[in-house]
């Protein structure tokens, strides 16, 4: 009798679970609202979106990584996660998952996306934060660009180069690494590579959003920044040095979340933002590279380029690499 | 002390303890908690790792340099600006005075933006004239460095000093110097025998406020010190944080609980040095009315000075600001620049609905903030300065204690707290905060208007039968006008341009100014950045000019004879 009831019951909660993860718009209309906690930037046109389309609201909280963890732990172990859907860089979302925070789902409109794409049953991959070396077109002569990242290292670039914190700024940690795991033939050429950029004496900013600006008022020639910029920054004379090497960045990844306080419109903008349409808008608006196939931003070019995601580095591999730059780069 | 005064101590205790207290003694458990949030296991490891870091001597003593050559600036231009806009006849003084408090208007971090734009190695604009001028090969000077970290944080802190030395200025007593001048000394003579020193409390107060408020500061030495490889305790502090994606805030309070004890000791020194209190009273029994002092053949000259050293240091930066907002992207000033310019910037964040809703929340916790701050700051100040207990004591340390936390930590703590509470992700969350963050921006100005105002006078009205309220509402309160309007300007026009807090606690619906502003920065996007911030400082001046509309209301009930 005891094992019929166990079994009963196992029975009606995957029944139930299974009504829970079915989408019902209806639902989610009565909802009302999406929360949406992220740390992606520029994202209104897709809320705008988002409502027109669907009659719910969107709502954006902009939380930057370094508060990411922080913030939504708390909510969460206090029982006032506001948040129905987050979006952060995937090693975040990672961590928010093992504490319990994330909930299964599958996302119908990831359908097209590679396979690598899905992390898991919870998270999934729509972009990638890609870093590339931007210039200003009106200063640096066409000869000038670098082809290859080592041509970073060519002291002509003494004082011209300005980038995110190499000690700190996790991104770009974790872009250098990448560079030596997928990039740099051996050890010794990346090692010398960092060198020779470490050498001409780069300008250090607190991370990418800052890195544009001095380019394009001509402070500094060029940025270890983001491709993105020659998008939302336009007209700023920048455009992207098209190296012969692979683009890398950290992939973004967005979930669920498992006490979502409006479970079906957090499915329902999960749906949208996964879409072609709202993918088209992160592209087009923002210039985000983004994994939805065919769709690329309207950069000259990046259509054509390999765009990589970095491997995960866990944050004791970030803090022993920001230790090692911080000596290699004379940052105190 | 009798019973009535000593209710009123303690029930300040209880009210100030519950609103600062709080999110630091989460700071506190969060820094002896495995973990990333404020409750896990007891651990020592966060002290051990923050306290042994072998470039920690370094950047103390970068630290010291900065916070004491900020706070000795802003303390030596404020006095300079308040004497000579309270005490002399040099003209333009209602002008200047706006001036000297412009630089509270605008966001720290633009403020720091437009210092790089004009004095960067590779072509700030007044190294590009400097060069053209003197047929420079190189720059002469570089802003990212420590003297320029000093110069653009002084000019920041320059408000706050400004603020709290004017009303002591202003009520200064003309008979004492009188009687210095009938001795035979010289003006300038009676200056620093007689002026100064009774100036002392409000002196020492501008200072020591400079001093915490450098402590604490984050744009200055992210956007100045951090491209010049000049590390001070704040971004020591971030750096420590922001290394990794699962960022320990306990760790940082660690070092933050350092940044609090040299807060608190400082108060202490302060209380040590002005502890008799009966020395700078100048508003007795007596009428009195501060007098102006004719600078004759000095008064075009200094006139001058002032002229550019606001232009200089105030007006450049703020009309840097709006070139800004204006060309479409950085641009150095040329005449593509100018033909470029147009007003998109403006038109976008007119546009935006969570700008027009950040304008409207920034503007209600300005005005309702910083009102009720006021009056909190008032019982608290007299209770400071007149009740002079040892609950007293405890009652001003209590008032700095969040104030004294660096920014990037203290936000975390009133998260920890808040989350607590039914107050969560409201407006109300934000209004506690700022009021319980910024209460010695109240206190310090009343405090030392308080320190002015003889207690004869206050007992002569209850000799006569008038009871404490009616005495503080007839007699006290009208006498505290100078200082009741600056420190409501500087409650208010912080509570309009706050980032620390409510970067943390503001919610969908809560967003406010300079959120907004912070995502404009995320994105690069320094037009629209710009022009929100050309708002702010509109919004922020509206807010100063009407409060010293009203205090000029109460002026005639100032005077005495």
């Amino acid at each position: 009798m005891k094992r019929l009831v166990v079994v009963i019951a196992i029975l009606l909660c995957s029944v139930l679970s299974a009504q829970a993860a079915e989408l019902d718009p209806a639902k989610a209309k009565a909802e009302g609202t999406a929360t949406f906690y992220a740390n992606i930037t520029a994202v209104e046109p897709i809320m705008e979106g988002f409502e027109a389309d669907t009659g719910v609201k969107g709502a954006y909280t902009r939380i930057s990584t370094s508060k990411f963890i922080a913030t939504v732990l708390t909510e969460f172990e206090a029982g006032k996660l506001m948040a129905d859907v987050v979006q952060a860089p995937l090693p975040v979302l990672e961590i928010l998952k093992s504490k319990g925070v994330l909930a299964s789902y599958s996302s119908p409109a990831a359908a097209g996306y590679a396979d690598w794409t899905r992390k898991d049953d919870a998270i999934q991959l729509f972009g990638i934060e890609y870093v590339g070396l931007i210039y200003n077109k009106e200063l640096v002569k066409a000869a000038d660009v670098p082809k290859r990242y080592e041509d970073l290292a060519d002291p002509k670039w003494k004082d011209k180069i300005v980038m995110a914190n190499p000690a700190n700024h996790a991104t770009t940690i974790s872009w250098l690494v990448g560079l030596k795991e997928t990039v740099f033939a051996s050890e010794e050429e990346w090692m010398s590579f960092l060198k020779g950029l470490a050498a001409n004496k780069p300008m250090f900013v607190a991370s990418f959003g800052p890195t544009p600006a001095p380019v394009e008022s001509g402070e500094k020639l060029i940025a270890i920044s983001m491709p993105k910029y020659i998008i939302t920054k336009a007209p700023a004379p920048l455009d992207w040095a098209r190296v012969e090497q692979p683009l890398l960045g950290t992939p973004r990844a967005i979930a669920v979340t498992s006490k979502a306080p409006h479970p079906n419109a957090a499915r329902l903008f999960v749906d949208y933002w996964l879409s072609e349409k709202a993918m088209g808008i992160l592209a087009k608006d923002v210039g985000e590279y983004v994994l939805a196939p065919g769709v690329y931003p309207p950069i000259d070019g990046m259509d054509k380029a390999t765009v990589m995601p970095i491997r995960d580095l866990s944050d004791e591999e970030i803090r022993k690499w920001g230790d090692q730059f911080k000596a290699i780069f004379d940052v105190q | 002390m009798d019973a009535k005064r000593s209710k009123l101590t303690f029930s300040l205790i209880l009210i100030v303890g519950v609103l600062t207290v709080c999110p630091v003694v989460m700071l506190v458990i969060g820094s002896f908690s495995e973990g990333l949030t404020a409750f896990g296991s007891f651990t020592l490891q966060k002290y051990v790792e923050a306290y042994t870091d072998p470039a920690l001597a370094e950047i103390i003593l970068n630290t010291v340099i900065f916070v004491l050559g900020s706070s000795t600036l802003a303390t030596v231009l404020a006095l300079f600006l308040s004497y000579l806009n309270n005490r002399t006849d040099i003209p333009c003084k209602f002008m200047f005075r706006i001036i000297s408090i412009i630089p509270m208007m605008i966001p720290h971090i633009l403020f720091s933006v437009s210092w790089a734009l004009l004095l960067n190695p590779s072509n700030g604009l007044i190294n590009l004239v400097l060069k053209q001028a003197f047929f420079l090969d190189h720059a002469p000077l570089n802003i990212y460095s420590l003297w320029g970290m000093i110069l653009v944080e002084g000019l920041l802190d320059l408000p706050i000093a400004y603020l709290i030395i004017a009303p002591a200025m202003a009520s200064f007593d003309v008979a004492l110097e009188e009687s210095s001048k009938v001795c035979g000394a010289s003006p300038l003579r009676t200056l620093f025998r007689v002026t100064l020193p009774v100036l002392r409390p409000a002196i020492l107060a501008a200072f020591i406020l400079g001093v915490v408020r450098s402590l604490a500061s984050f744009a200055v030495p992210s956007v100045i010190g951090m491209p010049g490889r000049v590390y001070v305790l704040a971004t020591h502090l971030y750096q420590m944080i922001a290394t990794g994606f699962s960022v320990d805030y306990g760790k940082a309070a660690a070092i933050g609980m350092s940044v609090l004890a040299a807060s608190v000791t400082l108060i202490l020194v302060y209380r040590a040095l002005t502890s008799e209190s009966e020395k700078y009273v100048t508003i007795s029994s007596r009428g009195y009315r501060p007098t102006v002092i004719p600078l004759k053949g000095a008064r075009i000259p200094l006139f001058a000075v002032v002229a550019l050293l606001s232009f200089v240091l105030i007006v450049l930066p703020v009309v840097v600001l709006f070139y800004t907002s204006l060309v479409p992207y950085s641009m150095v000033p040329s005449a593509r620049a100018f033909s470029l310019m147009s007003w998109k910037h403006w038109i976008e964040v007119l546009r935006d609905p969570i700008s027009l809703l950040s304008l409207k929340n920034s503007l209600m916790l300005g005005l309702g903030g910083a009102t009720l701050g006021v009056i909190l700051s008032v019982f608290v100040a007299y209770t400071i300065v007149k009740v002079r207990t040892r609950a007293a004591g405890i009652l001003e340390s209590l008032s700095f204690l969040s104030f004294s936390f660096p920014g990037i930590v203290i936000g975390m703590g009133f998260m920890w707290f808040f989350v607590r509470t039914p107050l969560y992700a409201t407006i109300w969350a934000l209004l506690i905060g700022y009021i319980a963050t910024y209460l010695p921006y109240g206190i310090r100005p009343l405090a030392s208007a308080f320190i002015q105002v003889h207690s004869h006078l206050e007992e002569s009205s209850l000799v006569c039968g008038a009871s404490r309220m009616t005495t503080m509402r007839r007699i006290i309160i009208p006498l505290l006008v100078p200082g009741m309007v600056s420190g409501w300007i500087l409650m208010a026009t912080m509570f309009v341009r706050e980032l620390t807090l409510s970067v943390v606690l503001s919610r969908p619906g809560t967003e406010v100014l300079a959120v907004q502003i912070l995502r404009f920065a995320e994105d690069g996007l320094w037009g629209r950045l710009s022009a929100l911030g050309i708002m702010m400082i509109f919004i922020s001046t509206i807010l100063v000019i009407l409060a010293n509309l009203v205090g000029a209301r109460f002026k005639p009930m100032e005077g005495g004879g």
